[in-house]
């Protein structure tokens, strides 16, 4: 009988987590009490933030300045510094009818070429596209230049390819090669830029670039069974230096084939089914191709024996990053690039160029956005989300009542969506601000900047547009209120930034604010002190400018750091600038003093703790408690941090991650345990944190599976015992 | 024909003796298995293959002949519909006069070399030099589409068709999203259920309407009891 009754609870127990779990996802929002150790906050847990990244379709690489160039589904272009620690620096907007096909460097210069027909160069000072030239061939499926950098090369769907003179501030049409019978997919120029191989439906052209005659057809195989009557796509082809071929097409074979007599040399058959993308080597001695089921095969140039001076191309290794379409590669040095439908940039260092369990050979998947797309109200509990073609401002809920930590709340009031705001024109919206207050909301394209005036009451919202704005917020990359919400911040080009006063329904602008160290490069952070006498902002060239906004003039600028920050904040009691880089580095700077104080000099003497060093998603915001003047409050992706300047830094031998055994420690021994970290893993993948006025917590989630829910369609692969 | 009856005699023939000899066997072997294969004339196996393929023949022509008649009825059907669909004729003439005038222009140019007629001729071109989506009609007011669509949007819907159709399309093998992590789910270390195991969205108009009867049901009850 007890047995019996024991067997019965134990069924219980089973079901109880999973009831618990489906009850928190529907219930968007839940309310949790967590002990900090110096403190309990509320947290509003919100997951009502619909984020949905863009699928990748292109990336380019250019390994003299360490850039990869992605560009997205939605026409967005994102730029990435591999060298320090591969940070999104800088990202291009899209635009409503750009869908972008290829991508190309061309020294520092960046072209894409896409369906709507066009050439666009970027100006990557003024992150927009600097124009855009008409092919007039149809849709472009290929860009590529020569390795001189003198000539463009464009794949049309009318079967031509078209050539480009590439000249100092623009491309020219040059002439066309001669017109094929079916669309050109992809291209590849021969080193020396005397032969172009295009990949087309059923075959692979080779071009003569001086008489722009057809030379050599390689005809490719068509699948079986099916796939005979379906034309085959040679969806990505590599032209080598000792005339070698490869090609991989929409049957799932990478062949391989010898460029001056046109012959088929060998012929891998990868996957069931596409190979969407090809990428050799620097060295030529390793190709990578990315398939439809998420794989990545690599072939290398060796000889099957060692020390045997017959080489051939030997399939090696195979790497399952994605879960989708792979659509996009790189082949870098030391690293396989990847990007493709499942939106993630995938980097996987390859074990033979870089050294094995260090932090270089780790995998790296690049999930989200590097700067923040949520806008807090911190007095009135509002908060913004950016989309690329609409805002949202939601209310928090409200929960009265108080419990014990790790508690879940009741919500008295639900949280609700106020205000629903759809963008104008055909760019997607850059960036987008929130005034402390609630009271104002602006956000900017790329050709554009929207004021808007909101009125809050109990039960009624009214929004209107401020119609009149200075002519000088044109092309703005950053938005920013100053904490009493009497002046609007913009970042503007030539790194400089304009300080706009509002008034109850009109902006008047007041100054430019420009700094002396000629830097074009865009500016990314813009903060400004609580009680309105400083502008900190932070640009892409590394470089941190403080302005007084009393005398309307720079005041200093912290010394240079080799790496980029990614937040910035001033303290409002002790006018202490907080900077994080993307190298997960700390420094704490006196504005009074100019210099760094000597917490900062400390940290700096002791070195900051390893596994804080490892993390691979950067710190996006920094905010203070108002209650206690010694706490910063930072975030990434998988955690959140409370650093209490008070107590002392964590010894490098001492666990990072020491809440857990805190709490399990008496109160007497805690005390001598404890140091300066405190970090929160309760809630993942953090978006935004931030701290409101009456000292609760919100905390923006978006977790990973439910984006993943939501992508298109993957392969269908039959697995053993499902 | 004596042949055929020869045949089918002999086989029958055949068959009664060797019931006979089956009888005399001691061993009770199955008759399907010993006898021989039937007698069959040439001739008749010839005409039967002929037979077959006529009829084949046939049927396929009828159904053809089918498919045509359907065809040409909804043709005209559809011919008809189009005549109800249009405008009267008057109003057609009205916005669309250009191809006529275009032919009894091209019919000048094939008959007159005259500069004058040249001069005509500009004037005319030039004055119909106007955007292509835009008409003049006799009237005072024009026709033109509200937003520019241009030939390259047709192109790029096409290109953008093709990509989707050898990604996505028949052939492709796909499966969804939902299928992939409730897979992981039960393959992983932690195994669980699949990825929205109990569909909550199932039948909602059925239960919007349930909930209706019921509201209606609670009514009526109200109102008899009262």
């Amino acid at each position: 009988m007890t047995h019996f009754r024991s067997l019965f609870l134990l069924r219980v127990i089973n079901v109880v987590p999973d009831v618990f779990k489906r009850a928190a996802l529907n219930t968007n929002l839940s309310f949790f009490l967590s002990h900090c150790q110096m403190g309990e906050f509320k947290v509003h847990r919100v997951r009502f933030f619909d984020y949905m990244p863009s699928a990748i379709r292109a990336m380019a690489f250019n390994s003299h300045t360490e850039r990869l160039a992605v560009a997205r589904a939605d026409g967005a272009v994102e730029i990435f510094h591999f060298a320090d620690n591969y940070f999104q620096e800088k990202v291009i907007p899209g635009r409503d009818r750009r869908a972008i096909e290829a991508l190309c460097w061309v020294g520092h210069r960046l072209f894409s070429a896409g369906l709507d027909g066009e050439v666009t160069e970027y100006d990557l000072e003024n992150l927009r596209a600097r124009y855009s030239i008409e092919a007039y061939g149809g849709p472009i499926w290929a860009i590529s230049s020569n390795s001189q950098g003198t000539l463009l090369a464009a794949g049309c769907e009318d079967g031509t390819v078209k050539m480009f003179e590439i000249l100092e501030e623009r491309i020219q049409f040059q002439r066309n090669l001669s017109r094929q019978n079916g669309r050109i997919i992809s291209l590849s120029w021969h080193p020396s830029g005397a032969l172009i191989a295009a990949g087309m439906m059923d075959m692979v052209r080779i071009f003569d670039t001086e008489t722009g005659h057809a030379t050599h057809r390689l005809l490719v195989e068509r699948g079986v069974g099916a796939s005979k009557s379906r034309e085959v796509v040679v969806w990505s082809v590599a032209f080598l230096s000792d005339y070698t071929i490869i090609s991989g097409d929409s049957v799932g074979k990478v062949q391989i084939w010898d460029g001056l007599t046109g012959t088929l040399i060998r012929t891998h058959l990868v996957t069931k089914w596409d190979v969407l993308a090809l990428s050799i080597s620097q060295d030529e001695s390793s190709v990578i191709a990315g398939t439809s089921e998420g794989t990545i095969v690599q072939f290398q140039f060796i000889s099957s024996t060692v020390g045997q001076q017959d080489k051939h191309w030997v399939r090696t290794r195979t790497f399952k990053n994605h879960s989708h379409d792979v659509r996009a590669l790189v082949h870098t040095d030391t690293a396989v690039v990847s990007g493709g439908m499942d939106t993630q940039v995938v980097v996987r260092p390859l074990l033979d160029k870089v050294e094995k369990n260090t932090q270089e050979s780790a995998l790296r998947k690049i999930a989200f956005p590097h700067r923040s797309l949520v806008s807090c109200a911190k007095k009135t509990g509002l908060l913004l989300f950016q989309f690329p073609d609409h805002l949202e401002l939601w209310r928090l809920g409200e929960s009265d009542g108080n419990g014990t930590p790790g508690e879940s709340l009741p919500v008295k009031r639900n949280p609700e969506k106020l205000i629903q705001l759809k963008r104008k024109g055909e760019d997607h919206i850059c960036c987008s601000t929130l005034s402390p207050c609630g009271s104002w909301l602006a956000y900017s394209t790329v050709s554009s900047v929207c004021l808007y005036r909101l009125q809050l009451s109990s039960n009624n919202i009214s929004i209107q547009k401020v119609s009149k704005l200075p002519k000088e917020l044109r092309s703005v990359h950053q938005l920013c209120f100053s904490s009493d919400s009497s002046r609007l911040f913009a970042s503007s080009s030539l790194s400089s930034v304009i300080v706009v006063a509002l008034d109850q329904t009109e902006c008047k602008y007041l100054h430019t604010l420009k700094h002396k160290s000629g830097s074009k490069q865009p500016i990314h952070i813009l903060s400004p002190s609580e009680d309105g006498q400083w502008l900190a902002t932070a640009n892409t060239g590394c470089e941190i400018h403080v302005f007084n906004l009393r005398k309307m003039k720079l005041h200093c600028s912290v010394p240079a750091y080799s790496s980029c920050p990614t937040a910035v904040s001033i303290h409002p009691t002790s006018c202490n600038l907080l900077s994080v880089h993307a190298d997960q580095q700390i420094f704490e700077f006196s504005l009074k003093q100019k210099e760094y104080t000597e917490w900062s000099r400390q940290l700096q003497r002791q070195g900051l703790h390893p596994l804080w060093l490892q993390r691979d998603t950067p710190i996006t915001r920094v905010t203070f408690n108002p209650k206690n003047p010694a706490h910063i409050v930072l975030h990434d992706t998988f955690m959140f941090c409370i650093i209490d300047q008070s107590l002392p830094l964590p010894e490098p031998e001492t666990k990072l991650y020491n809440q857990m055994l805190l709490r399990s420690l008496p109160q007497p021994l805690r005390l001598r345990e404890s140091h300066a970290f405190k970090i929160c893993k309760n809630y993942q993948h953090l978006l935004s944190v931030n701290l409101l006025e009456d000292l609760s917590l919100v905390v923006v989630e978006r977790p990973l599976l439910d984006i993943m829910s939501q992508l298109p369609a993957p392969v269908r692969q039959k697995k053993f015992a499902t | 024909m004596g042949k055929t009856q020869r045949g089918k005699n002999a086989s029958l023939q055949k068959k009664a003796e060797r019931k006979k000899a089956a009888n005399d066997f001691t061993l009770s072997l199955d008759s399907s298995d010993e006898e021989a294969p039937e007698e069959v004339t040439f001739e008749d196996s010839k005409a039967q293959a002929f037979q077959s393929l006529k009829q084949a023949l046939d049927t396929a022509r009828r159904e053809k002949e089918q498919l045509r008649e359907k065809r040409r009825k909804r043709q005209e059907f559809f011919q008809e519909q189009k005549k109800n669909k249009l405008l009267p004729a008057d109003v057609l003439e009205e916005i669309d006069p250009t191809p006529l005038k275009k032919q009894k222009q091209s019919e000048d140019e094939a008959g007159e070399e005259a500069r004058e007629e040249d001069g005509e001729k500009e004037e005319g071109h030039a004055k119909e030099r106007k955007l292509p989506h835009d008409r003049t009609l006799k009237g005072s007011y024009t026709v033109t589409t509200v937003t520019e669509r241009e030939a390259a949007h047709y192109q790029r819907q096409a290109a953008e068709d093709f990509i989707r159709s050898r990604l996505y399309g028949p052939g492709s093998c796909r499966s969804t999203s939902n299928e992939l992590l409730s897979l992981q789910n039960k393959r992983g270390t932690n195994k669980g259920a699949a990825v929205q195991f109990v569909k909550k969205d199932w039948a909602c108009k059925e239960k919007a309407k349930a909930e209706k009867l019921k509201k209606r049901w609670l009514h009526k009850q109200q109102m008899s009891s009262s």
